[in-house]
């Protein structure tokens, strides 16, 4: 069992080094360069702390809604999880394509599906975007 | 910049301005653009018209190249054109499609002074001017920018879209989803409704494609240059104007209309300049394009990165704008 401080933990303490202490006593013109570093190891932080729940939870509703519409599935029971979730999402990018999440209730659970992902997503590479209000 | 190019550049600068000599006095690497090379140069120059110095900019190749921009060549014919249109641009000296002069294709542009980084443009009251007059005059900027129109032999290079550039646009898009390694539903999605939604053939015009804050440089009193001239082509005039709009590239909340105002002022500079009416509601569909074409270029800088290409932790982190450009694609065609 690895010991804490866990990876997003390193990450988070070594960001505020960065911020506070390094950041401000940096000229100017390598002010933007250090602030993409802090902006890298935020995403990864979060992308640590939700681990692999959040494309578990996408591959599940994928398989479920698209249940409905393809027969057989075509994706080899055998492949890793990565590989069965980027199958599905093919998948549905094909129903898209096609028109056959056009309208009706596939319309909707598609959308809704789309938004759930989209926001689990911002939720790691830009949080505050969700928070600024449309 | 080393000697040898230092030395081979001043020849070129020399016999281009027919001057009896050219030396570089000041070079300076432009920060800002990923896809190419921007040299600032001071030259001190004895003879000729040029005489006693110039200011310029040398716009090289870059090691690599986003999929669709324009090499040096096509880049100078088409800041010709806008100059020769009226638009406000560096003017555009010397192109050299010869590679062995200084290893790459390059041509040199007059500088313009300002500042164009759109960060600093949207905050800073100081820089622009007036905002509203700022955009009027952008507006008329992009309305000279579309009285260049197809067919032009020195614009051959462009390809015109059969049938509707907005359907043009689609297929272009979905080849490029077809190609990357990741699939992306909600892009797909952003590009079903845009198939349904398509306006018909109207107008086709020069486009810039980049259209944007951050692509136009500014000084205290007003507008400098529009810069940024390489993935311009011939498309819908309400393809720029949703581009200059869209919420993506507002830098923040400082206005509708590039993030540093409102859209009327800008439309009415379009509008004035042009003599036609812009079809308003149909503005809202071009910037659900813009998102997707943000969304398809963002996705191909991290391309970038990762094969290897072109390591840079700027294009590493561009392909993590995605999610919020998907998110927004969402939000905006949520009522069809």
């Amino acid at each position: 069992m690895r010991d804490e401080p866990r990876g997003d933990q390193l990450l988070d303490t070594a960001r505020a080094v960065l911020r506070e202490a390094l950041i401000p006593a940096l000229p100017a013109d390598r002010r933007h360069a250090a602030l993409m570093v802090a902006n890298a190891m935020s995403i990864a932080m979060r992308q640590l702390q939700a681990g692999d729940e959040p494309e578990r939870l996408e591959a599940t509703a994928l398989q479920a809604m698209l249940g409905d519409v393809s027969a057989g599935s075509c994706v080899p029971p055998a492949s890793g999880a990565r590989a069965r979730l980027a199958a599905l999402n093919r998948q549905l990018c094909e129903c898209i394509r096609d028109g056959r999440a056009d309208e009706g209730p596939f319309h909707e659970a598609v959308r809704r599906h789309l938004l759930a992902a989209a926001r689990g997503r911002v939720a790691e590479s830009n949080p505050k975007y969700l928070g600024s209000g449309e | 910049m080393n000697d040898t190019i230092r030395r081979a550049l001043e020849d070129f600068l020399r016999r281009q301005a027919g001057a009896e000599r050219v030396a570089i006095a000041d070079v300076k690497l432009l920060s800002g653009g990923s896809i190419q090379e921007n040299w600032l140069i001071r030259a001190d120059v004895a003879g000729g018209d040029h005489a006693p110095e110039l200011d310029l900019v040398v716009r090289t190749d870059a090691p690599s190249g986003v999929q669709g921009s324009h090499p040096r060549a096509e880049e100078f014919a088409l800041l010709q054109a806008a100059f020769d249109a009226g638009v406000t641009v560096p003017e555009p000296l010397w192109l050299c499609r010869d590679a062995n002069v200084i290893g790459r294709p390059f041509f040199v542009m007059r500088r313009a002074d300002g500042i164009a980084a759109a960060h600093v443009v949207v905050r800073d009251r100081r820089y622009g001017g007036d905002r509203a007059k700022l955009l009027e005059r952008l507006g008329m900027e992009l309305a000279r920018i579309h009285t260049i129109r197809p067919p032009r032999a020195d614009l051959g290079f462009l390809a015109e879209p059969d049938g509707p550039p907005a359907l043009y646009a689609i297929r272009r898009l979905r080849a490029y989803l077809d190609a990357h390694p990741t699939p992306h539903p909600a892009l797909e999605w952003g590009l079903r409704w845009l198939e349904r939604h398509a306006p018909p053939r109207g107008d086709v015009v020069l486009c810039h494609r980049d259209f944007r804050t951050g692509n136009y440089m500014v000084d205290e009193n007003g507008l400098t240059a529009i810069l940024d001239w390489e993935f311009s082509g011939w498309g819908d005039p309400l393809e720029d104007i949703g581009w200059f709009c869209a919420k993506c590239w507002r830098f923040g909340p400082g206005g509708d209309a590039g993030g540093i105002g409102e859209r009327d002022d800008f439309y009415r500079g379009y509008e004035r300049e042009s003599g036609r009416a812009l079809d308003r509601a149909r503005v809202h569909y071009w910037e659900v394009m813009a998102h997707l074409n943000w969304a398809a270029i963002a996705l191909q800088q991290a391309e970038r990165h990762l094969s290897g290409e072109e390591t840079s932790l700027m294009l590493a982190l561009t392909g993590h704008i995605v999610p919020e450009l998907e998110y927004e694609i969402l939000a905006m065609t949520e009522a069809a």
